[in-house]
């Protein structure tokens, strides 16, 4: 500044607002000890600069720990939970999609997308948490009218005291630096520079924001008119994938079927299952055959009853060992999976109570098939489970019988383990005592009992009533 | 702190740089308890158990101490290739441990004489029938073979201790000599030696974490596994230096060396690997969950079976979660006593982490045993004898060494920068 000092400056020098006073410092250990000397004076709105980082400068100005960290942890904490509401309200509640046959809400696959938002955020934290402590973006800085600060950058090393503080007394400060061995002690003023942007960049900004509009236009102009020419298509194999579909046809099996049939002897992983389980029929002992061998001699039966029609079938149920009991757990949950089956797949032929009055029945009997076959009532004795076990009926949801059809190829064996059950429950409903009821239950149903019994009697008394008013009546007109 | 008084360098023969005589006291006795212990846990997994689960616990407790050698080994490598000014009052409590590779040599014999004792004592691998009995495919087979075989097995683990032992014993003998001479050449000559030596010690250490311990699974493999080991390796590695560090200054050495700017750094590091330890393992999981193909869902299905996967959760909660929370404060970071309590309990977890990688082998096996728990009360007492003994035998040995040297580099060129080190 001494060498700007000229009379003409002096005098608007004056008029300048003064924004602290600065020193210039040759060394880190100057520069810390002269931090020292001006914290220990009091002074809080001081600031150094330094080429570089320095530790334990914050220390020696008596700078408070910064509450950057505390940000930096929201971002994370925030990040973290927008991460796994985002995917499980995407993946699981608004649009439910199966992907690699994983679970809706997957942990493990949200994880990924958590961890990148946390570190995300946690860095926009940190990063604009340290703008907005520092004051930024601050295009200009009081510091910049000193010539001299542009060497902070290169190999000097500044300490300023804002006159802001409390204790700022602009004779003390410069005394204060002197001492410390502070070299060319300056007043820091208003930076007197032209704030108007220059028109250059004003142009250079709108011409930016007219072009980048142009492939906005385009967008919209494509979106509303035709074209002729074919779609253009960047990732051809992903418009039209190479995969094949179920029916397809291919050239690189001699066959030409694109859906490839088990191999001979094999069974796809996962389709293994206890071989009770899928036919209703107990393993005969504990040397029985190997369950591949078993699979086979199963399957090979079921080709033979194909062929030479139901006499093979029959013989097959009359010398097997059916299940006695259903192989999974029979509880509420089970019941109430099989009622939906039922509901779904038996109902309609069989009726909801299972009588054997399903709505099919009731339509062919309005139209007099000739050709249609009664559907049995399940609460005839015969097939109760001492005279039909669990398993036999299994298998008969499983491969049909008379007029029946198979289930096997629309509901799973689990399930049809579930209409087992259900239908068990419809037929024990039919001879139930009330003995079988939970104590506590047995209340609510005699006054249940009690009401339906009020009610038919008040229906029919009012019938009666209705009937003797109209035999009343009917003379009348007569 | 050290703002207004300057930096000292004590003298050499300084007592703050001699190892205190409460702890060399220890040297003896800690290694006549350790193998006496190590001796009866093995003996006691060996014969109450099986071969295979004594072996096993032997071999935990063989990685645990390990693993924290080499991580040691690479501290101080890393120290070296970064040129870290920071480290140097707390390196040579990581170049003792890295020494601690020799005798881990020699406590790698029994596991080698399996091997050429007996059929699929330790590794199933090792057995005339493991392949026939498995139904693998003779092509499989072949490849498998020609790498997993006593013989080539045996040379490799030969040629890992070799390098490591030669390493470690370069680095701590030109830090050990510069104390005398206090040449700046030792440490140009580190220097220079460490970036070559890095790449040495992370290719051996994953093909020995394959060899040692992915092995024990034979069908399974994962290119991580490697990682994986070393991540357990370096957390547990500064843990154990903070530790050793607090113990020596607990008892008079180091006093004004060390300060809480040394911890500070220390939890930084420890706070950063457990999660690299848990990105680690975590990403290793991943892949092979999402792809969900038997041959490699085979390893995390054993251990997610009964027991198994207790430990796996604690592992997920104990070894990640609260040490991460835990260790996420400055405020912690720069108390001395918090920082030795944290890293004691991560080397505890860093055991269940070591155990859980091993032990499972111990029982399963899709053609094995079945799942069960943990060999009962004798196969936990059996494990625990034997990596408190092999652990304690080792701490022995490191102060045996340690009363022939100083516990810190002084006339390391940047000793002076170290102690004034400052964080902020």
């Amino acid at each position: 500044m001494s060498a700007s000092e000229t009379a003409t400056e002096t005098v608007s020098e004056s008029e300048k607002k003064i924004h602290g006073v600065t020193a210039e410092f040759t060394s880190v250990d100057t520069l810390l000890a002269a931090c020292r000397r001006v914290r220990d004076a009091g002074y809080t709105k001081t600031d150094a600069f330094a080429p570089f980082a320095v530790h334990g400068i914050d220390k020696a100005l008596g700078i408070k720990p910064t509450v950057l960290p505390w940000i930096a942890l929201i971002g994370g904490v925030t990040g973290v939970t927008v991460a796994l509401c985002m995917q499980i309200w995407m993946n699981a509640i608004d649009y439910p999609y199966i992907i690699s046959g994983k679970p809706f809400i997957s942990l493990p696959a949200f994880i990924p997308v958590a961890f990148e938002l946390t570190i995300l955020l946690a860095s926009f934290g940190a990063f604009f948490g340290m703008w907005a402590l520092n004051g930024l973006p601050r295009f200009s800085n009081p510091m910049f009218t000193n010539p001299r600060f542009d060497r902070v950058t290169d190999d000097t090393f500044f300490l300023f005291v804002d006159s802001k503080d409390e204790r700022f007394d602009q004779a003390g400060v410069e005394r204060l630096f002197a001492d410390c061995g502070g070299e060319h002690i300056d007043t820091v003023v208003e930076d007197d520079s032209p704030t108007k942007v220059p028109s250059f960049l004003i142009v250079a900004w709108l011409v930016s924001v007219a072009l980048s509009i142009i492939p906005l236009l385009i967008v919209a102009k494509m979106r509303v008119t035709n074209s002729s020419s074919p779609r253009f298509h960047i990732f051809f194999d992903m418009d039209f994938s190479p995969a094949r579909d179920a029916q397809q046809t291919t050239s690189i099996f001699a066959d030409n079927r694109a859906a490839r049939p088990d191999i001979p002897g094999t069974v796809a992983r996962g389709q293994v299952q206890d071989l009770s389980f899928t036919t209703g029929i107990e393993k005969l002992s504990s040397n029985a055959p190997k369950p591949s061998e078993h699979l086979v001699a199963f399957m090979q039966e079921s080709d033979d009853s194909k062929t030479t029609g139901g006499a093979a079938q029959k013989s097959v149920m009359d010398t097997t060992v059916w299940l006695d009991k259903n192989p999974r757990k029979v509880d509420a949950s089970l019941l109430e999976r099989g009622q939906q089956q039922f509901g779904i797949y038996c109902s309609v032929c069989h009726g909801m109570n299972g009588g054997g009055n399903g709505l099919v029945n009731q339509r062919a009997q309005k139209l007099s098939q000739s050709t249609w076959i009664q559907p049995s009532s399940l609460h005839q004795e015969t097939l109760y489970s001492d005279k039909y076990p669990d398993g036999k009926l299994f298998s008969t949801i499983t491969n049909g019988i008379r007029k029946m059809p198979g289930y096997a190829g629309q509901i799973k064996a689990k399930d049809r383990w579930a209409i087992v059950a259900y239908v068990r429950a419809l037929q024990q409903s039919q001879n139930a005592s009330i003995d079988l009821v939970p104590q506590a239950k047995r209340a609510s149903l005699e006054k249940e009992k009690a009401g339906v019994e009020k009610r038919l009697k008040e229906e029919a008394e009012e019938a009666q009533k209705k009937a003797g008013e109209s035999k009343k009546d009917s003379p009348k007109p007569a | 702190m050290s703002e207004h008084a300057p930096v000292v360098v004590k003298p050499a023969d300084h007592e703050a740089f001699k190892l205190p005589a409460s702890l060399s006291a220890l040297g003896l006795p800690l290694c006549i308890g350790g193998a006496i212990a190590l001796f009866v846990g093995l003996g006691l997994g060996y014969s109450s158990v099986s071969a295979k689960f004594g072996m096993s616990a032997y071999l935990t407790a063989f990685m645990y101490c390990f693993t924290i050698v080499m991580g040691s080994l690479f501290f101080v490598l890393i120290q070296h290739l970064s040129r870290a000014g920071w480290s140097v009052v707390v390196r040579r409590v990581a170049e003792l441990m890295m020494m601690m590779i020799v005798p881990l040599a020699v406590l790698f014999l029994p596991i080698l004489a399996t091997l050429f004792t007996g059929e699929g004592v330790l590794y199933r691998w090792d057995s005339s029938t493991f392949w026939a009995d498995a139904h693998i495919a003779d092509e499989v087979v072949a490849n498998k073979t020609g790498y997993l075989s006593q013989g080539f097995f045996a040379i490799r683990a030969v040629f890992y201790f070799a390098v490591w032992c030669f390493l470690a014993y370069y680095f701590f003998k030109k830090s050990t000599d510069q104390d005398e001479t206090g040449e700046k050449a030792a440490t140009d000559q580190m220097q220079w030696w460490s970036g070559p030596a890095v790449m040495a010690f992370s290719g051996t250490l994953s093909f020995a974490a394959f060899d040692w311990v992915m092995s024990l699974s034979p069908m399974w493999f994962s290119t991580m596994f490697g990682v994986y080991i070393f991540a357990g390796s370096i957390l547990s590695a500064h843990c154990a230096i903070a530790a050793g560090t607090y113990l020596l200054q607990s008892k008079g050495a180091l006093k004004d060396e060390v300060t809480v700017e040394h911890y500070h750094d220390l939890g930084k590091l420890i706070f950063g690997f457990v999660f690299f330890w848990t990105y680690i393992s975590f990403s290793q999981f991943m892949l092979i969950w999402y792809g969900n193909i038997p041959e490699e869902t085979e390893w995390f299905f054993v251990r997610q079976q009964e027991t198994w996967v207790t430990v796996a959760f604690v592992l997920i909660g104990l070894h990640w979660l609260l040490p991460f929370l835990g260790t996420m404060s400055i405020h912690v970071r720069r108390k001395p006593f918090l920082v030795f309590c944290w890293a004691c309990y991560i080397l505890v977890m860093h055991y269940f982490d070591v155990y859980w990688m091993i032990m499972p082998e111990a029982y399963s096996g899709i053609h094995g045993d079945a799942y069960a728990t943990a060999g009962g009360a004798i196969g936990v007492v059996s494990s625990l004898l034997c990596v408190v003994g092999m652990a304690a035998l080792l701490v022995g040995v490191i102060l045996k060494l340690a009363t022939q040297t100083k516990v810190a580099a002084i006339r390391d060129p940047r000793f002076r920068e170290s102690m004034a080190f400052e964080n902020i």
